[in-house]
């Protein structure tokens, strides 16, 4: 779910009413977030008992509204500093109906590529459209997975994007990245569907939280080898918010146990927090977290530099209480870098995380609709 | 010091009270300042604003423009080259549609269409600069094509109209929004553009911006690629100041002409003013005021009145500006590909430009006359002869300036070398013959009261009391002469080009139908063609750099009749040699002749690959409204040299048939081409023409200001002659002279001086004509055309000047009615 | 020839209106001559221009040649002053740009009543003999003034108006100016109102009225 701050950014493109509100760098972003409360009317509707197929489910689900594949990884170097890095590609279709190849396709393609080195946070923003071949998800002729955008790209060795490896820039960095992992997808929710409001509003939703990775960055050509653990959401959906949600805080934490934890936030007017996740244990097996299972809350905020708009700094939360009431179990959660945040066509933050607690542990928080 | 200022100020104050007691004059003068301002500084704003396009010239649409990518066989490039070029890394490529579309009623729209997504920018290219609804109308059916508004008007188009094509297909709903560079044309998404033309390539890419080792690493990624994509630096901002220098010459020499006209109205004002402010000269000379004070005061006032006027006609100026840019904009699209903006900026160059003309104007024309009137001892100014006395001298001093004028112009004109001196000579000429006009009109007018016999008493008096107006009338008929003289030239050379232009392209387009298609597979076509077809003519062709210019080598079919039949302006004996397929002969267009000053028998040095190929010239053809040097050569020879060259367009000779037409394009389409593709001679000389007549609009507004300064400087004369001439109409009155024979007196010698301001302007607007057409044109553009003289231009002029002069005089006629009774209670009361 | 019954004109000023005449009453018999005096400003020419119907007075009746000044339009006026008067002013106002002899042609030419004879004999009388193909700046002042006086007489006007006709010229030129005046009114048998503020030019004439309070008076005419 993390990545409807992008899809919202394509919400800009598609439903701005307004030139005002299209020269956004200072959005509003609970409008911002429209396309994601939309009426899916005309789309497939997203409803529990939909079994996910691998590896057809890898693909693109033009059909569906919105749609993307996303990446997030804490590595190190050699000397133990640490790096981390998130590449999402995201899929939008501009109005129903059967899409067609060519000019004439209704898909919009949009993809990010950050990077937090020791040298601070970075990050691109990419369009493209869609049925030229500028971007896609397809299988190659050899039966690869294939996402690309330009030349980003994330090419799995066979048919599932794992075993897999990314290839992307940001700015003037390049990254180059390979993985595998020894644990299966975890299907989030009911079987894969995830509700993200009392009213049903949902998405397909699985991951992969436990990638092995290996990889180098290129800075001013010289090549640092990093590795670490990566996580890989894949998620579709027509319209998986309801119409009262305002934001959301998205965490993806992965233990020194193996365990590893989903979970999200989202922020309602006139309601508490929607509150739900998924818990994976270190061999894999996974198990939904419904209400009352877990308790999210912020702890302290601080200021971030948002780099533009009026206003150059805005306060978020960067430190979170996680609990787990019927595991006993409880972390603090806090950003490492508070300036994370991404002034692009749809802001928000993204960055990585350092839990303690039950157990320690690092991982990705997403926060939006600030 | 304060003494001083406040002396300074009372005299200042006692000089402009002038102004108070004589707002007509002031006005006048005012308005000549005004209007010539603005007129110059209309075009001066033109020009500036497009030289700025030229600077941004490195920018498409907004973006940067570095280098274009382009096909060597102008075929466009294909998508998928450009998704691959992406895919590899290369985003600083966008992909550009352009193209030039025939509306059901025969005019011509250029397109341009690009996809927002991936436009390079600060700002995210999508998000910026859309109007309501944004892209997403733009890439969703039924899409939008955005028009700037001066296109829409031309257009006759509303925000939703769908803009009908000669191709049946209609552009999409219209919506009234321009972005950068977009200049004259409707824009489209890329997407859209493509998929409703039915197009499948692109016409170029564009790499915004290269850098370091970058542009050989494109240039490899191309040749691996696609051996026909070519990486061409963009030259534009270079190649389009340097195309352009001539034509904005001309505009501001046409301008210069149009202040000149405006001053000569505040020439007239001033002078008029003269006699009234004698007094007061004399009064605060006697009153002890020095010199020095008096200088100072005259400067201060020249300087209230330059602001005035500077401010007064920039604004004026600006308005004036966006009324004759759309024209502009046709014309430097039409002629060079250049893309203006509609945002008018005035720059302060142009400010200060037109403050410092202004204020040389107001010394020359205000300052100087006031510093020598005060300068005449008091002694002088009791003794001096009568006015038309002084007239009579100041003509013969016109005279005796004209004639060193009009030698100066001639020992310039032998020679000649840029279009500056032209000008220069051009204005020579000009003002020489405005400087005869009123020793012409004064001979013409005494010898008529020679030759009248006794009894014609009444005619006879007219002259005398034209003599004693001419000095006041003097100005206005020079400014006129010059309005008349610019009119009929300009008129002349307009017809002239017309003319040739038009017995050129009947000449030229032979053929029945023009094809340039990049999916027409032609070998297919004239394979087998049926028997619609009687001949047909393949060009190739590519451009080259050649002097540090885009040359243009087009290759053709020597033996199809329209080469056959191609006119040679000049020809050396080896001329047939090129027919017969001599690989060592050449033909050049007269631009190379006269821009490039190649002559017939040189050799001239053409790029192949790396090195040069040497040909002589052979003969020079004509080659009406291209901005570029051009090489014919035989079509076979340019595919050998240059394997690069890409189909230029096929020409085809339809049978007499009655479905020829039908069979034609039944058979074109068959083999690939599509719709729009092909464009009937009929249509092509139509379109030509239209765009012939929107160039030289420009030139017509431009006439048609400057004849109205004219007749402003007519009415000014005029009433400042009955003003003057009061005292005398009343005591004419006072003897009996009726309405009629007034007006018999008063205004024949309006209508004299008219009909031989009209006369003169004949001769020298032929003059004119004549420096254009001969030699201002070719040094300009490199064309030479025969001068077409016709009589009607005149004829129109003068049933202009007859209204001009008609309402002016009714005017004035109306204000000497009005004052008469006035005047004739103070008859014979001491002249003040 | 000439009658004043009450003749009231006043002027709109500033301070108030101004009454320059006010029941001025007068007659002036064909054939005689009287002069008009007067102080600066109290009002002589514009009685002169009334009866030259240049100006219309506020209450009052003039009668000129028979015809009064209530029943006539400005083309009656116009056509009145061509053939039955003439004014000569202080300025000549010849036209510069014609000859002597077109100039004192113009008014004749004008009523259609030019008499080559009698304009021969004029120009013999006034002494222009010889200057008639000149241009009236040839001319000193005296020479232009006679100029003038020739243009308003050649037509035989019933009745001459003439403004301080010698103001421009030193006093030896005036008294021979005058005489002549006199004689060639006497000829042609016009009558002569002359508007003066000199005594001695005013002596030259029949009668000699003065302007006072707007009325006139005449005065007594010295013996001879």
């Amino acid at each position: 779910m993390r990545v409807y701050a992008r899809i919202a950014a394509l919400v800009i493109l598609v439903i701005s009413t307004s030139l005002a509100q299209a020269e956004i760098r200072e959005p509003d972003p609970g409008a911002a977030l429209d396309i994601m409360r939309a009426s899916g009317e005309g789309y497939p509707i997203t409803k529990p008992g939909q079994p996910i197929h691998f590896p057809e489910d890898h693909l693109a689900h033009p059909d569906y509204r919105i749609e993307w594949w996303y990446l997030t990884a804490n590595l190190t170097d050699a000397k133990g500093q640490a790096f981390g890095v998130h590449w999402t590609l995201f899929r939008t279709a501009l109005r129903p109906g059967s899409d067609a190849e060519g000019w004439t396709s209704h898909q919009m393609w949009m993809a990010h590529s950050a990077i937090h080195t020791p040298q601070g946070h970075q990050y691109e923003e990419r369009f493209a459209r869609g049925g030229i071949g500028q971007a896609g998800v397809e299988l190659t002729d050899t039966g690869q997975f294939d996402a690309w955008l330009d030349d980003w790209r994330l090419l799995g060795t066979a048919e599932s994007p794992v075993p897999g490896s990314l290839t992307t820039t940001v700015n003037d960095i390049t990254l180059q990245l390979d993985w595998q992992a020894d644990t299966p997808w975890v299907l989030h929710g009911d079987h894969g569907f995830s509700q993200k409001s009392g009213q049903g509003q949902g998405s397909y939703y699985y991951s992969q939280p436990r990638l092995q990775i290996t990889g180098q960055v290129i800075v001013d050509g010289t090549s640092i080898p990093v590795s670490g653990e990566g996580w890989l959401d894949r998620e579709w959906s027509s319209q998986p918010l309801a119409q009262d949600q305002q934001g959301w805080d998205w965490f993806s934490l992965q233990f020194d146990d193996g365990a590893s934890l989903m979970a999200f936030h989202l922020r309602q007017e006139n309601a508490e927090p929607y509150v739900r996740g998924t818990w994976i244990d270190a061999d894999g097996q996974s198990r939904s977290l419904g209400e009352g299972d877990l308790l999210i809350e912020p702890l302290e905020w601080g200021e971030v530099d948002v780099d533009s708009g009026k206003d150059a700094r805005k306060s978020l939360p960067l430190v979170w209480r996680i609990e787990l009431p019927g595991q006993n179990a409880r972390w603090t959660v806090w950003a490492r870098e508070a300036n994370s945040w991404l002034a692009t066509l749809v802001p928000y933050w993204e960055g990585p995380v350092t839990a303690e607690g039950s157990s320690g542990g690092v991982g990705y928080l997403e926060m939006t609709g600030y | 010091m304060t003494g001083t200022l406040v002396r300074l100020l009372r005299v200042l104050m006692t000089l402009l009270s002038h102004h108070r007691r004589h707002p007509l004059q002031t006005a006048f003068l005012l308005t000549g300042l005004v209007t010539g301002v603005a007129l110059w500084s209309a075009v001066q704003v033109i020009n500036a604003h497009a030289r700025t396009s030229y600077a941004e010239a490195d920018q498409v649409l907004g973006a940067q423009a570095s280098h274009w990518v382009r096909s060597a066989s102008g075929q466009g490039v294909s998508v998928e080259d450009y998704v691959q070029l992406r895919r590899l890394g290369w985003r600083s490529i966008y992909p550009i549609l352009e193209q030039r579309l025939t509306t059901a009623d025969r005019g011509v729209v250029n397109l341009i269409a690009t996809d927002l997504l991936v436009l390079p920018g600060d700002d995210t290219a999508a998000s910026s600069g859309l109007p309501e609804g944004g892209w997403m109308r733009l890439v969703t059916p039924p899409y939008e094509a955005w028009f700037p508004e001066t296109l829409a008007q031309q257009l006759n188009l509303q925000n939703g109209d769908r803009l009908r094509l000669n191709s049946g297909t209609e552009l999409p709903p219209a919506r009234l929004f321009s972005r950068e560079q977009q200049g004259l044309r409707a824009f489209m998404d890329i997407g859209a553009a493509l998929t409703l033309l039915d197009r499948s390539r692109l016409s170029y890419l564009v790499v915004s911006e290269l850098s370091g080792d970058a542009e050989d690493r494109l240039s490899a990624d191309l040749a691996s690629l696609n051996p026909q994509l070519r990486l061409v630096a963009n030259q534009q901002r270079l190649d389009l100041t340097e195309l352009t220098q001539s034509l904005h010459t001309q505009l501001a020499a046409m301008s210069l002409l149009s202040f000149a006209v405006g001053l000569f109205i505040v020439f007239n004002a001033v002078r008029f003013s003269l006699g009234a402010r004698r007094h007061t000269l004399t009064t605060l000379r006697e009153l002890g005021v020095s010199q020095r004070l008096l200088l100072a005061a005259i400067t201060l006032e020249t300087l209230v009145m330059s602001l005035i006027g500077t401010v007064g006609g920039l604004g004026l100026g600006y308005g004036l500006s966006q009324l004759l840019l759309p024209s502009v904009a046709a014309t430097l699209q039409n002629l060079y590909g250049a893309v203006l903006d509609y945002r008018l900026l005035v720059q302060p160059t142009t400010v200060v430009q037109a403050w410092l003309l202004t204020s040389a104007g107001l010394v020359l024309a205000l300052a100087w006359p006031l510093w020598r009137q005060a300068q005449r001892s008091i002694q002088d100014q009791r003794f001096e002869p009568a006015q038309w006395q002084q007239d009579a001298h100041a003509r013969n001093r016109l005279l005796l300036g004209s004639l060193v004028l009009a030698l100066l112009a001639a020992v310039l004109y032998f020679q000649l070398t840029s279009i500056a001196m032209g000008f220069t000579v051009l204005a020579l000429i000009l003002f020489a013959g405005a400087g005869v006009l009123p020793w012409v009109v004064a001979l013409v007018l005494r010898g008529l009261q020679r030759a009248l016999p006794e009894s014609a008493w009444r005619l006879n008096w007219a002259c005398g009391e034209g003599l004693a107006q001419l000095g006041t009338l003097r100005t206005a008929l020079m400014a006129l002469l010059l309005a008349l003289t610019a009119n009929f030239g300009v008129d002349s050379l307009v017809d002239s080009f017309r003319t040739s232009l038009s017995d050129w392209l009947e000449q030229r387009l032979a053929a029945d139908l023009f094809v340039q298609s990049d999916t027409l597979d032609i070998d297919d076509l004239l394979a087998n063609p049926g028997d619609w077809l009687i001949e047909s003519h393949r060009r190739n062709g590519l451009t080259v750099r050649w002097q540090n210019r885009p040359t243009q080598i087009r290759g053709l079919n020597t033996q199809t009749s329209d080469t056959r039949a191609l006119p040679l302006a000049a020809e050396t004996d080896r001329a047939s040699a090129w027919f017969e397929g001599d690989p060592g002969v050449i033909f050049a267009n007269e631009q190379v002749r006269y821009l490039a000053g190649i002559n017939l028998g040189d050799t001239v040095h053409l790029p192949v690959q790396a090195q040069t190929v040497a040909f002589e010239v052979v003969g020079f053809y004509h080659d009406y409204g291209n901005p570029t040097y051009q090489f014919y050569l035989p079509h076979e020879r340019v595919a050998g040299l240059w394997p690069t060259a890409g189909e230029q367009g096929l020409g085809l000779w339809l049978s007499g048939g009655n479905d020829a037409l039908a069979q034609a394009e039944a058979a074109l389409l068959e083999a690939g081409a599509r719709p729009g593709d092909w464009t009937r001679r009929d249509d092509i000389l139509a379109i030509s023409l239209r765009v012939f007549d929107r160039t030289f609009a420009m030139t017509a507004a431009i006439n048609a200001l400057t004849f109205t300064v004219a007749g402003i400087a007519l009415l000014a004369s005029l009433l400042a002659i009955h003003q003057q001439r009061l005292p005398s109409y009343a005591h004419w009155r006072s003897m009996g002279v009726s309405n009629p024979e007034w007006l018999l007196i008063a205004g024949l010698p309006l209508g004299i001086g008219l009909l031989l301001t009209w006369l003169l302007s004949i001769p020298l607007g032929t003059l004119l004509a004549g420096l254009l057409i001969y030699d201002l044109n070719v040094l300009s553009f490199g064309w030479t055309m025969p001068l077409i003289w016709r009589f009607e231009p005149a004829i129109t002029l003068f049933w202009l000047t007859l209204v001009v002069a008609g309402v002016t005089f009714a005017i004035s006629a109306l204000q000497v009615r009005l004052r008469l009774p006035q005047a004739l209670k103070h008859l014979g009361e001491d002249a003040a | 020839m000439l009658r004043l019954n009450q003749v009231v004109k006043q002027f709109a000023q500033p301070d108030g209106d101004v009454t320059v005449l006010n029941g001025a009453t007068f007659h002036l018999p064909a054939g005689r001559s009287a002069a008009l005096l007067g102080e600066s400003g109290s009002g002589k020419s514009t009685l002169l221009h009334l009866v030259a119907g240049l100006d219309s007075p506020d209450a009052g009746e003039l009668t000129i040649d028979g015809r009064s000044s209530l029943t006539m339009t400005n083309n009656d006026w116009n056509r009145l002053r061509r053939d039955r008067l003439s004014l000569i002013f202080q300025q000549y106002h010849l036209v510069p740009t014609l000859t002597v002899l077109d100039n004192l042609q113009l008014q004749a030419r004008l009523s259609q009543r030019l008499d080559a004879a009698f304009r021969d004999h004029l120009v013999d009388r006034l002494g222009l003999g010889g200057l008639t193909k000149r241009l009236p700046h040839q001319l000193s002042g005296g020479q232009q003034q006679r100029v003038a006086i020739a243009r308003a007489l050649l037509h035989r006007p019933a009745l001459v108006l003439a403004d301080e006709p010698t103001g421009n010229l030193d006093e030896d030129t005036s008294e021979r100016v005058m005489n002549v005046l006199v004689d060639l009114v006497r000829e042609t048998g016009s009558s002569l109102l002359m508007v003066t503020h000199s005594a001695h030019m005013a002596g030259f004439l029949d009668e000699q009225w003065r302007l006072q309070h707007g009325r006139l008076n005449q005065l007594e005419v010295p013996a001879l």
